[in-house]
C-alpha cells in the first residue's frame, strides 16, 4: 500500500469516483468527482489530535463492520494510506448545524475546512483498468433459516476476519460478538449464497473453501479446547498448496461434516444447528456458541452503473464481462478498457494479482506504441446526400456522430460528421439515415443488396 | 477493378468436410461469374494453406479472395494478412462462414452443401464490390486510469508505474487496500494481509 502511495508515477486519489468517461482507446477524457473531505490533506499530518478529541465517539465503525466504534473525524484504520483524517459528513456535529468545532480549534496544522465542497476534475488517459472488486452477498435478506441477521452470534466470514485480527476490535481474541465469551464450539457454514439457485447465486465464489479452512484452523490454533465444525457441500482446493492447507486444518482437529444446515435457532445461551451428515445419512443437531457464514462474492455496489458510464457490458450476475472467457480474459468489448480482480468474477488473491499484472501488460502494450491503428470498417458520410436531420446522432452507442456546419455557396448547412476513432462500425446509424447518406465501409448498402440478390434472384 | 476472384474452401479437418461436400462447393464456385480459381484444402489457416492463397494470387492474377471456412472472428485477421502477403489490399478478402453457421449446426449433408454454395455465391457477389481500405492511426496518451484501489488496482497501478508510465489510481474509500485491509491472515501461507 505504501509502495503505491510513494511511487513517483502514481497519483493517488481517494474518496473519489469516476463520473464520466468520453473518448476512445488512447484518448479517454475522464471526469473524477473528488468528494469533500473537510480536511486540507496538504496540511494534515495524521497526528490524531482531532479524532482523539472528537465528541462523537460512539459511531458504528464501517471498517470493523459494526463490531467497533469510531469518531466523526477519523482515518479508516491506523495503517490507512494515505494516513490523513477526513470528516464523516453524516455524523459531524458542525456539518449538521450543531455546536462543536473542537477539531478545528485543536488541529496543530490548522487543516480543518468545514466549507470544503465536492470537486470535479478532468483527466486525459490512454487506457483504463477496472478493479472495483466485490461485496459480500447480503445473506441477512435471503436466509430466514439462519435468522435474517437477528442473532448477533451468526456472523459473516469478514466479521470473523476482524475478530481474529490482532488489529481488530477484540485484539485478535476469538470471542462472541454478543457477550465477549470465548466460544466452546464454532460452526462454519460454506456456500451461503453461492451455488444456491433458489436463494443466492448459481456460481461458486472460489475463495470460501480456502478461507473457511483457514478460519477453522485459526479456531483450533488459538482455542485448542474449542470445537471447530465446518458444514460443506464440497471441498474445492484447486490451487498450489491449497489441498495441503486444507489437510493441515483437518490435522489441527477441524471437523468437516458434509451437509447443509437447514435451520439455526437459539437454545439458552447457545445456537442450535439442525443439519445432517450426508455421508452417514444421519440427521444431526449441533450446539455451538458462534456461527460463521462463508457468504458469496457479488459485484461491488455501483459496478453496473460504472460499466454503463464507461460503456462496456456486465454478465448475468453483474460482474464485468470479459471479451472472451478463455482467450481474452482481461479485455472488455470496449478497446482500451481492461479488467483486474473480482470485478470480473469471484477470485482469490493469487488469481487477482495475476490478472492485475496481465491487465497492466495490456496497458503497457498500448503505451509501447506512439500511434494506434484503427479498423477502417467504419461509417462514412456522403455529404451531398446528408440532409443534416441528425437522426443518426442519438442512435450511435459510441457518441461518434456530431452535426458540423458545412459552408456552401455563401451559406452553411449541417451535415453528419463521423469521428473515425470513436466509430466501431456497428452499423446502427445506417437504418436511421433517411437519405442513405451513411454507408458502412466494407458493408455498404450496395454490397449487402448484392449478397441478397445472389441468394434471391 | 478487374473481376478475378479466387475461392478457397476449407475442410477444417473434418469440422466442415464431414457435413459439407467441400469438393462439390469448390467445383460449383468455379461456375460463378467473376471466379477464375477455386479449390478446397484441409486447413486453410495452416501455414501451407496461407501459402496457397499467397501463391495463387500471384499465379492466377487474383484481384479478390473468398475464403469459405470459419467465422471471421476466428481467422479474419489470418486471411486478411495472407491476402496482403499476396500483394493485395487485405480488405479485398471476404470470408463465407460455412462452419459455425453451417456444418456445426446442420446435420443434413445435402442441405448443408447447398447452403454452403449459397453462402459462397453471396460472398463472391459481395467481394466484387469490395474496395481497398487503408488503416488509420490515432495518437496515444501514455497515462492510465485505474479504478479501485484494492489488491487488483494496486498491483495493476504498480506494474504500469514500474514500466515508466503515469497512473491515476481512483479509490472511492478514504484508504487504498480494499477488502484486504480487513483480512487477518491469508491462505495458504498464513502471512499478514496488510
Amino acid at each position: 500500500m505504501v509502495a503505491v502511495a510513494q511511487h513517483p508515477n502514481i497519483e493517488l486519489v481517494t474518496l473519489a469516483e469516476v463520473t464520466k468517461v468520453a473518448g476512445y482507446i488512447g484518448n479517454f477524457d475522464v471526469t473524477i468527482k473528488k468528494k469533500a473531505k473537510y480536511v486540507d490533506w496538504d496540511l494534515c499530518t495524521g497526528c490524531g489530535t482531532c479524532w482523539e478529541k472528537c465528541p462523537e465517539k460512539k459511531l458504528l465503525d464501517d471498517f470493523e463492520l459494526g463490531l467497533g466504534q469510531t469518531t466523526a473525524i477519523r482515518v479508516a484504520f491506523p495503517q490507512a494510506v494515505p494516513g490523513k483524517a477526513y470528516i464523516d459528513a453524516d455524523h459531524c456535529r458542525v456539518l449538521n448545524d450543531r455546536k462543536c468545532g473542537i477539531c478545528e480549534k485543536l488541529c496543530p496544522a490548522e487543516a480543518i475546512r468545514f466549507k470544503d465542497q465536492d470537486e470535479y476534475v478532468t483527466e486525459q488517459v490512454g487506457a483504463i483498468v477496472m478493479a472495483t472488486g466485490y461485496d459480500l452477498f447480503k445473506w441477512e435478506e435471503a436466509y430466514g433459516e439462519y435468522g435474517y441477521g437477528k442473532y448477533p452470534d451468526v456472523i459473516s466470514s469478514l466479521h470473523f476476519e476482524r475478530i481474529a485480527s490482532a488489529g481488530g476490535p477484540t485484539g485478535g481474541n476469538i470471542v462472541r460478538p454478543s457477550d465477549g465469551k470465548v466460544p466452546e464450539a464454532v460452526a462454519f457454514i460454506k456456500c451461503v449464497g453461492s451455488r444456491d439457485d433458489t436463494k443466492g447465486k448459481s456460481y461458486c465464489s472460489r475463495a470460501c473453501c480456502m478461507y473457511t479452512a483457514k478460519h477453522a484452523f485459526q479456531v483450533k490454533d488459538k482455542l485448542p479446547d474449542s470445537e471447530s465444525y465446518v458444514f460443506y457441500m464440497d471441498v474445492r482446493t484447486a490451487g498450489k498448496n491449497y489441498e495441503e492447507f486444507y489437510q493441515r486444518s483437518l490435522d489441527a482437529g477441524a471437523k468437516y461434516i458434509r451437509g447443509r444446515v437447514s435451520k439455526i435457532y437459539p437454545r439458552g445461551n447457545k445456537l442450535v444447528l439442525k443439519t445432517e451428515d450426508t455421508l452417514l445419512s444421519m440427521a444431526l443437531e449441533v450446539e455451538v456458541d458462534m456461527v460463521v457464514l462463508a457468504t458469496a462474492m457479488v459485484p461491488s455496489e455501483g459496478a453496473r452503473d460504472l460499466a454503463r458510464v464507461i460503456g462496456f457490458s456486465t454478465d448475468k450476475d453483474g460482474f464485468f464481462q470479459e471479451a472472451h472467457p478463455k482467450l481474452q480474459p482481461v479485455e472488455t468489448f470496449t478497446a482500451g478498457v481492461y479488467l483486474a480482480g473480482a470485478c470480473q468474477g469471484p477470485k482469490d488473491i493469487p488469481d487477482t494479482v495475476a490478472q492485475a499484472s496481465a491487465a497492466a501488460v495490456k496497458v503497457c502494450g498500448i503505451f509501447s506504441k506512439e500511434r494506434l491503428a484503427t479498423e477502417p470498417l467504419i461509417t462514412e458520410v456522403d455529404i451531398n446526400k446528408c440532409s443534416g436531420c441528425g437522426f443518426c446522432v442519438p442512435v450511435c452507442p459510441y457518441k461518434a456522430i456530431t452535426l458540423e456546419e458545412l459552408p456552401e455557396r455563401g451559406f452553411t448547412r449541417l451535415v453528419a460528421d463521423i469521428n473515425s476513432s470513436l466509430c466501431q462500425g456497428c452499423g446502427a446509424c445506417l437504418p436511421a439515415c433517411r437519405t442513405t447518406a451513411l454507408n458502412l465501409k466494407g458493408f455498404t448498402n450496395e454490397q449487402i443488396v448484392s449478397e441478397v440478390d445472389a441468394l434471391c434472384l | 477493378m478487374k473481376k478475378r476472384v479466387g475461392v478457397f474452401v476449407c475442410e477444417c479437418g473434418t469440422n466442415i468436410s464431414s457435413v459439407v461436400n467441400t469438393v462439390e462447393v469448390a467445383e460449383y464456385a468455379k461456375s460463378l461469374p467473376g471466379v477464375v480459381f477455386a479449390t478446397n484444402y484441409k486447413y486453410m489457416c495452416s501455414d501451407p494453406g496461407q501459402e496457397l492463397i499467397r501463391k495463387t494470387i500471384a499465379e492466377e492474377g487474383l484481384e479478390q479472395v473468398v475464403v469459405a471456412s470459419c467465422t471471421p472472428r476466428m481467422h479474419g485477421k489470418t486471411f486478411y494478412n495472407a491476402t496482403e502477403k499476396g500483394g493485395l489490399n487485405g480488405y479485398l478478402c471476404e470470408m463465407a462462414n460455412i462452419r459455425e453457421q453451417n456444418s456445426w449446426v446442420h446435420p443434413d449433408k445435402e442441405e448443408a452443401t447447398a447452403k454452403a454454395k449459397d453462402l459462397v455465391r453471396m460472398t463472391v457477389n459481395k467481394v466484387l464490390l469490395n474496395k481497398p481500405l487503408e488503416v488509420q492511426t490515432i495518437p496515444v496518451t501514455k497515462k492510465a486510469l485505474v479504478i479501485g484501489g484494492g489488491i487488483a488496482g494496486m498491483q495493476a497501478a504498480l506494474d504500469i508505474a514500474e514500466a515508466g508510465h503515469k497512473v491515476i489510481l481512483v479509490e472511492k474509500e478514504a484508504t487504498i487496500g480494499g477488502k484486504m485491509t480487513q483480512i487477518d491472515k491469508t491462505f495458504p501461507t498464513m502471512d499478514c494481509a496488510a
